[in-house]
């Protein structure tokens, strides 16, 4: 090295932590840009003045991770600093490391400190320090990583100069390892690799064997005897896997003593951000501000192109009558098919607009700062920070929620966690809400600004999620299992969504709300439809008994004609069973025709809808067609005369959906993750108690 | 005509609840969007 008239100085360091702008303040305009022999990957050299007496030749290698490999561009800098016959082959290197993630640059400077070279630490972006609230004890690092090492702002032109005198004086640079992984991994082994190879020092002779594939420049002597190498020893993968740990080890002791970071003191933009998302007061705040714009937003904008899918089913229905040959095939599908599709397709809007905000809130990295802000309540509750992902995944479905929760190691709150995630308000209570918040409470606004649907909405979400902890703690308390847990979390940074993700996510969760549950409702209709439109001797002689009991009242035909619907849809094979369950719901507020709707929802919550739907339909044979939320505000209670869907019933059916457990789905996939009938079981139970009690003592109140 | 056409309605939706809710689905893993158990 000595003799060189030109040192060769390789620029080595992680993706974007600022090595070419180093690369460009250290060369200027001497550069030259060419191809690695073979292919086509960039070359980048250049010539720096280091001193009076001492110039330099220096190579901006790929960015990467380690020396070990998985990409080309990864596998150059490996032959680069492997290949001593290479006349790239570099005198020192320089590690450039970016002062945000030194623990990650350090894994890359800890390999190339092993193979022995003249190194020196270089920590650009020093200048940031102050401002994201990062302190280096720079004399301890030196110490631990027996290394030089230079603070630099590569875009400020700062600490340049500093480090070319200290490369003038490389020749007395500490070359001995951080890692010493033989003592710590298998010192037998490694023994065995020592003799095998005395050429090399420990370290190549390591990445030789392993990295074996990605060495190009081997000679086949070389190759053969490396191949018998590894065929003796079974040992090498996983011995690999272990050096990364100890690696690791090694780099975390290090900067617990010599690297902290206080948020508080931190002053830059992501910073200041996340210290008022995540404060512990404004943080609630912006999150429940944002939660009230997003219901206020699925009923402000859903509503227009809602009520023009309405009407077109209704249509529809009206063309299906009107224009197909009469007979029962017609009626299922213009009573039945039709109004229970409708019953789903209506809510589209609705849905995509919820996930559009979803998407875009994950999309800027926010979601990560709420899953920290709930972390320190979640606590309390007996869960962790991590619970919060699968209880926000619930507002979308239970079922990938519970399969999310896998990643929750402490089983305790695991189990919990699976326990409370169907109470938060998945996208199947959305339809049902929507339309029974839209006939009980009034479109009016609150102070001028809130939609009053809009925040009854929002209530009911927050509800269910108030139902989840308040669960939570009940569970936290009676289950007797001791456990102990961390959290763990990466803040991304903070960017502006893509339009293309975002959308992506928006068409795949509608499409999978609209088509899974799009068959069910599809065969349900069919089935309700038939039971409705057939029955025993009342309901085939429906039109006689009726006339005969009227014909003293000499009605009008319409209304004749609506009494035998009536008797008719009481005495089908649905109107029997409704009629069983009735004194069951009757505390609940609720009819026979409900009940049906209830128990058809027993499968998927937005049944409710179209089994309702498919009811009311065939009740209305031969009327015009009116659209779902019509029909709905037009049932009236023939006893009282008042409307059925009125504000008790609609409350009752509200908390109803809020905590019952109408899921089969979500059952068979507790069963599957808790691998016990108990818990399904205790959920079914529990669940379905609570909802019913509730929903008994909200229509004793209000009616 | 059309009789006979409302009972195979039937008899198919019949047989798709059956098979959705009876018997047990060969996919494993990550919910699939399209198996309707979650919705």
């Amino acid at each position: 090295m000595q003799g060189n008239s030109v040192l060769n100085i390789a620029l080595v360091g992680n993706p974007n932590t600022g090595k070419t702008s180093l690369f460009n303040q250290l060369t200027g305009l001497n550069q030259k840009v060419g191809n690695y022999p073979g292919i086509t990957v960039d070359k980048k050299q250049g010539k720096c003045k280091i001193s009076e007496h001492l110039t330099a030749e220096i190579i901006d290698l790929p960015g990467t991770y380690s020396i070990n490999p998985t990409t080309l561009d990864e596998t150059i800098v490996l032959e680069t600093l492997l290949d001593d016959s290479n006349s790239s082959f570099p005198d020192l290197v320089i590690v450039v490391a970016e002062v945000e993630n030194l623990k990650r640059n350090l894994f890359l400077f800890s390999q190339i400190k092993d193979l022995k070279f003249p190194s020196i630490l270089v920590i650009n972006m020093s200048d940031q320090m102050a401002r994201k609230g990062i302190t280096i004890d720079i004399d301890a690092l030196k110490k631990e990583l027996k290394s030089e090492i230079i603070l630099i702002s590569a875009r400020k032109n700062l600490g340049i100069d500093a480090l070319k005198r200290e490369i003038e004086n490389y020749e007395n640079w500490n070359t001995e390892p951080i890692a010493n992984i033989s003592e710590k991994i298998d010192s037998v082994f490694f023994e065995t690799i020592k003799t095998t190879f005395p050429e090399f020092s420990l370290y190549k002779s390591w990445l030789l064997i392993t990295q074996q594939k990605n060495c190009n420049f081997l000679s086949s002597k070389l190759h053969h005897k490396i191949t018998e190498f590894n065929k003796d020893n079974e040992k090498v993968g996983k011995y690999q896997h272990k050096e990364t740990i100890y690696r690791y080890q090694i780099i975390n002791e290090i900067l617990k003593k010599t690297y902290s970071v206080d948020k508080n003191e931190a002053t830059d933009l992501r910073s200041r951000l996340d210290r008022i998302l995540t404060h512990k007061t404004y943080g609630y705040i912006i999150f429940f501000g944002i939660l009230m714009l997003i219901f206020q937003s699925i009923f402000e904008w859903a509503s227009l192109p809602m009520d023009l899918i309405d009407s077109l089913f209704a249509s529809l229905s009206e063309l299906a009558k009107t224009n197909l040959p009469k007979g029962t095939f017609t009626n299922l599908i213009a009573e039945g098919v039709i109004p229970g599709i409708g019953g789903i397709v209506i809510f589209i809007p609705q849905i995509a607009i919820l996930f559009l905000f979803i998407a875009t809130l994950e999309e800027t990295g926010y979601m990560s700062r709420v899953v920290f802000l709930m972390d320190k309540i979640m606590r309390k509750f007996g869960m962790s920070g991590k619970s919060i992902i699968p209880l926000i995944s619930g507002t979308a479905c239970a079922i990938p929620a519970i399969m999310a929760s896998r990643n929750i190691s402490d089983w305790k709150e695991r189990l919990i966690t699976i326990l409370v995630i169907p109470f938060t308000t998945c996208s199947a209570r959305l339809p049902v809400y929507a339309i029974l918040i839209a006939l009980i409470i009034p479109d009016e606004r609150v102070f001028g600004i809130f939609n009053l649907q809009g925040l009854t909405l929002m209530g009911l979400y927050l509800l269910g999620f108030a139902a989840a902890i308040s669960s939570a703690i009940l569970l936290h308390n009676v289950l007797k299992i001791k456990t102990k847990s961390l959290f763990v979390i990466e803040m991304p940074n903070y960017k502006l969504p893509s339009f293309k993700n975002v959308f992506y996510e928006v068409v795949e969760k509608t499409k999978a709300f609209i088509f899974g549950a799009g068959k069910i409702i599809l065969a349900l209709s069919i089935i309700l439809w038939f039971l409705a439109s057939n029955g025993s001797d009342n309901f085939k002689n429906a039109s006689e008994i009726v006339s005969t009991q009227e014909s003293a009242n000499n009605l009008p035909d319409e209304v004749l004609n609506k009494k035998i619907a009536s008797y008719r849809l009481e005495h089908s094979y649905i109107g029997n069973m409704g009629k069983v369950i009735e004194p069951v719901i009757k505390p609940m507020g609720y009819d026979w025709k409900i009940g049906i709707a209830l128990i058809s929802s027993f499968a998927a919550r937005e049944v409710f809808i179209g089994a309702l739907a498919t009811i009311y339909n065939v009740e209305s044979e031969g009327e015009n067609v009116a659209t779902i939320k019509e029909r709905m505000a037009a049932e009236v209670d023939p006893v009282t005369g008042e409307k059925r869907f009125n504000f008790a019933t609609g409350m009752s059916l509200l908390l109803f959906y809020a905590f019952a457990m109408q899921c089969i789905g979500t059952l068979a996939i507790v069963k599957r993750e808790t691998k016990s009938w108990k818990w399904p079981i205790l959920q079914l139970t529990g669940m379905g108690a609570l909802a019913y009690i509730v929903s008994v003592i909200t229509y004793s109140i209000l009616n | 005509m059309q009789d006979y056409l409302v009972y195979i309605a039937l008899g198919l939706a019949i047989a798709f609840l059956i098979k959705k809710y009876f018997f047990k689905s060969k996919k494993k893993g990550d919910c699939d969007p399209d198996c309707g158990s979650c919705h």
